[in-house]
């Protein structure tokens, strides 16, 4: 217990609390900018925190990781360009809102959302981690691949009309996801001998160049997204009780899916925002007003992406594993202080321990006065004139794809992309699709394989492994539901027509 | 074609600038800021070194040192970016063994003899590892299981036609067994699949795995290095069990081929100050490295060994 009251002396401290809102700041501004992002964002920070206590330089890191997963989905709505992978469909809604006028509101769901699925990613890490951390091992390459066929199947509703043009999308995704050295056999694939595409495309480049640079390129031409002029008040943060009472559901589970997807290495909060945006628009009852601005298409991923912080944080502090690039990171700063994590620390480190747990509970909650304040700034983007707004994005998009790796082959596919992009707006092909394929495309691929090699190629152990076939039949009845939902409207219209 | 022209203006430009620099005044190496082009991304080990070493060599030999990540292409990201500056020694690619498997497979556009090999500073064994309640007590048990069943038991580890498959690879010869391979893709995962019960025996650095090591949900049955590791005292070696097997991944620093004798010994006298600090063995022991100071030719010699070796491993295992 007296480590827990020490772990909020240092939290409360001034220094502990000057970190704790430096890490914020720093963090909604890097998560903002494209190809920046928090892993980014961490190590531009660890050399700053050489001769700090250890304690201060998580707090400092924890901040910075949970602010930079909202950061990105300012970006994301205010100019359609995701800050961070895992904003990607929080840019879906959170743009229309702001083509309608709505900015304001999609921002003030946005900030809410994240600090409830923050909060909820953190309680859960501080009272579960240890049997949380057990279900993660549960999860073999066979389980692997169904949560990520599972995952997949939301490009139906992401689809946002028709089918057809989804899948393709969807295929497209796929079809990059193969580029690079084969994770299993080794073999350079699609790679035509350029060392850059080795380790295939990333997908923040993808990401970048479809959303951020297609978007300059429209902004330039001076097409339909002239309201950007509106320039729309962006003022309160805390949503009225009417608003929670229609979101709060949408939050809630959102934060569950989060938490629940952080824990899986390899998965997190870039997957976690699609299957999250994708459950709350199956259960709603107005599921056409997704893709048109519906406050809940920003809730759900927002609340997920925050929720998968702590999430992912629980291999990492029960297990010593980490299971993102963010918590690697976190992993090179932790021994750069000469503390490795794992169960151990639990032992030896208890202050640490309880400063990080309860550290990223306490930023959720600076994140909401830090997210607020900076609202007004925010708004002084939208005033801003079309042709400035693509100039604006256009450069962002280069230094964040340059950012990324250092490298300037990044920039030129960063372009590329950019102009496919563009190309696939005018035949109003879905992007999201694209991006969702390309993340689950590796999970799908690789683990499929190694399920394989494992069972020495019998196909039994994706439904011998109960995991893997509680996500199959999942993924099933997710292809099955909307195709009977048609069957039983179409009778019901049937039995009207003939009474 | 205009990445190339662009890196050859800025080599010519920044070759005009410090390369005059550097060759007037050598002797005062150091004159301004050194890059250390790690040539993975950050968080993972070779990230880690490298960012101790920048900050062991500002503080212990005053130097002012940036770490700059470089990853992509089996290392050849990084290795080209410093190929394509000056030969001065403001460039030092922080690397690992990995080089001679890239080579090797053909991945990597490059020979030993564009480096200038300056220093290993870590080692990492290979280790034998199964789940706390295995049947298996050593590595002899481990063989037997496998020549009577190859299929018996599910042996994996990090990385494909990587260092810890050609350690397998080397022991299957040693013994004359079959076994299989399943490739994770990041070391971590490898001490989760052991404990998960998706995978009964690894090939995998101890450290990836140490808080089960150490909490004994991880067992390792064998260790490559030549002699009883001071890390894990209780583990035999692959050598006193009578099985022919030894080798070791290495992380260490080289500059480009052509850099001046008197800037490469600038840098052999700071690294001796990084080595020889509290701070850096410190280091070493929390991360359970073994301390290597393998220099100049002899790293070389090291790397060209591996290279034959791994040459014809990589050929027999159908990867070439």
């Amino acid at each position: 217990m007296s480590s827990i009251m020490d772990a909020f002396a240092v939290i409360f401290s001034f220094s502990g609390l000057a970190c704790l809102i430096a890490g914020t700041v720093v963090g909604v501004v890097v998560g903002a900018l494209p190809g920046l992002g928090p892993s980014i964002g961490i190590t531009l920070l660890i050399p700053f925190t050489y001769n700090m206590p250890p304690e201060l330089s998580m707090l400092l890191l924890v901040a910075l990781y949970m602010a930079a997963e909202y950061g990105g989905s300012v970006s994301a709505i205010l100019l359609s360009t995701p800050g961070t992978a895992a904003a990607a469909a929080t840019a879906i809604d959170g743009y229309a809102m702001t083509r309608k006028g709505e900015a304001n509101q999609a921002l003030a769901v946005s900030l809410n959302a994240s600090c409830v699925g923050g909060l909820v990613g953190a309680f859960a890490l501080l009272v579960l981690a240890k049997p949380l951390a057990s279900v993660a091992l549960e999860f073999g390459p066979a389980a692997y691949f169904s949560v990520g066929l599972f995952g997949l199947t939301s490009v139906a509703s992401l689809s946002s009309g028709s089918l057809v043009k989804g899948l393709i999308a969807g295929a497209f995704g796929l079809a990059i996801a193969t580029i690079g050295i084969d994770p299993i056999s080794g073999v350079p694939r699609f790679t035509f001998g350029v060392p850059e595409l080795f380790e295939g495309i990333p997908f923040l480049t993808a990401l970048i160049g479809l959303f951020a640079v297609s978007e300059a390129f429209s902004l330039a031409e001076g097409g339909k997204t002239e309201t950007h002029s509106m320039a729309p008040k962006v003022r309160f943060a805390l949503l009225s009780m009417t608003q929670w009472r229609k979101l709060g559901s949408t939050i809630a589970s959102g934060s569950i899916i989060g938490t629940l997807l952080g824990i899986l290495p390899g998965v997190g909060g870039n997957i976690a925002c699609w299957v999250s945006y994708d459950f709350s628009r199956r259960r709603s009852k107005t599921p056409d007003e997704f893709g048109k601005g519906a406050p809940e298409g920003v809730a759900a991923p927002e609340s997920a992406n925050n929720a998968t912080v702590g999430g992912a944080m629980i291999p990492l502090m029960a297990l010593g594993v980490p299971g993102s690039p963010t918590t690697a990171v976190l992993v090179g700063a932790l021994i750069l202080h000469g503390l490795r994590p794992g169960p151990e620390l639990f032992a030896s480190e208890p202050v640490l321990v309880n400063t990080v747990l309860w550290g990223l509970a306490m930023t959720s909650v600076a994140l909401f006065f830090v997210g607020s304040m900076l609202l007004p700034v925010w708004g002084w983007v939208l005033r801003l004139s079309n042709s400035v707004i693509a100039v604006g994005i256009g450069c962002m998009a280069m230094l964040g794809a340059f950012a990324l790796r250092n490298l300037m082959f990044d920039v030129y596919m960063t372009i590329a992309f950019g102009i496919l992009g563009y190309i696939l707006k005018k035949f109003k092909i879905p992007m999201a699709p694209i991006i969702l394929s390309m993340v689950l495309g590796y999970l799908i691929e690789t683990n499929y394989r190694t399920a394989l090699v494992t069972s020495h190629g019998d196909y039994a152990i994706f439904v011998t492994s109960p995991l893997s076939l509680l996500f199959l039949v999942l993924s099933a009845i997710s292809l099955l539901l909307p195709v009977w939902g048609k069957i039983k409207s179409r009778r019901q219209a049937t039995t009207n027509q003939s009474a | 074609m205009s990445s190339k022209l662009s890196k050859m203006l800025s080599t010519a430009v920044f070759g005009a600038v410090l390369g005059t620099a550097a060759l007037a005044h050598a002797a005062d190496f150091p004159e301004h800021r050194v890059n250390l082009v790690v040539w993975a991304g950050a968080g993972g080990a070779l990230d880690t070194y490298g960012r101790e070493l920048s900050k062991l060599l500002d503080e212990q030999a005053g130097w002012e040192t940036k770490v700059v990540n470089r990853p992509g292409g089996s290392g050849s990201v990084g290795m080209s970016y410093v190929l394509n500056q000056p030969a001065d020694g403001y460039n030092i690619l922080v690397h690992t063994s990995t080089l001679t498997f890239s080579i090797a497979r053909n991945l990597m556009p490059y020979k030993l003899d564009d480096l200038r090999f300056v220093r290993a500073m870590q080692g990492e064994p290979s280790a034998l590892a199964v789940r706390k309640d295995a049947k298996l007590n050593s590595a002899k048990d481990f063989v037997d299981a496998m020549k009577k069943d190859p299929k018996g038991l599910r042996v994996g580890g990090y990385g494909t036609g990587g260092f810890h498959q050609y350690m397998l690879y080397q022991f299957m010869r040693a013994e004359d067994f079959e076994a299989g391979w399943i490739p994770f893709d990041a070391s971590g995962k490898v001490a989760l699949g052991l404990m998960g019960d998706h995978l009964d025996a690894a090939m995998m650095t101890p450290s990836s795995g140490l808080s089960q090591v150490e909490s004994g949900d991880i067992r390792l049955l064998g260790i490559s290095t030549d002699e009883r590791s001071s890390y894990f005292p209780d583990v035999p070696t692959f050598k006193e069990q009578g099985i022919d097997l030894d080798g070791m991944v290495w992380r260490g620093v080289s500059v480009k081929a052509g850099t001046p004798d008197d800037v490469v010994a600038s840098i052999q006298a700071a690294l001796d100050k990084v080595q020889a600090s509290d701070e850096w063995k410190t280091f070493m022991q929390q991360q359970k490295q073994e301390d290597l100071a393998i220099k100049d030719g002899d790293f070389r010699d090291m790397a060209q060994k591996q290279l034959d070796t791994q040459s014809a491993f990589l050929k027999e295992a159908g990867f070439n």
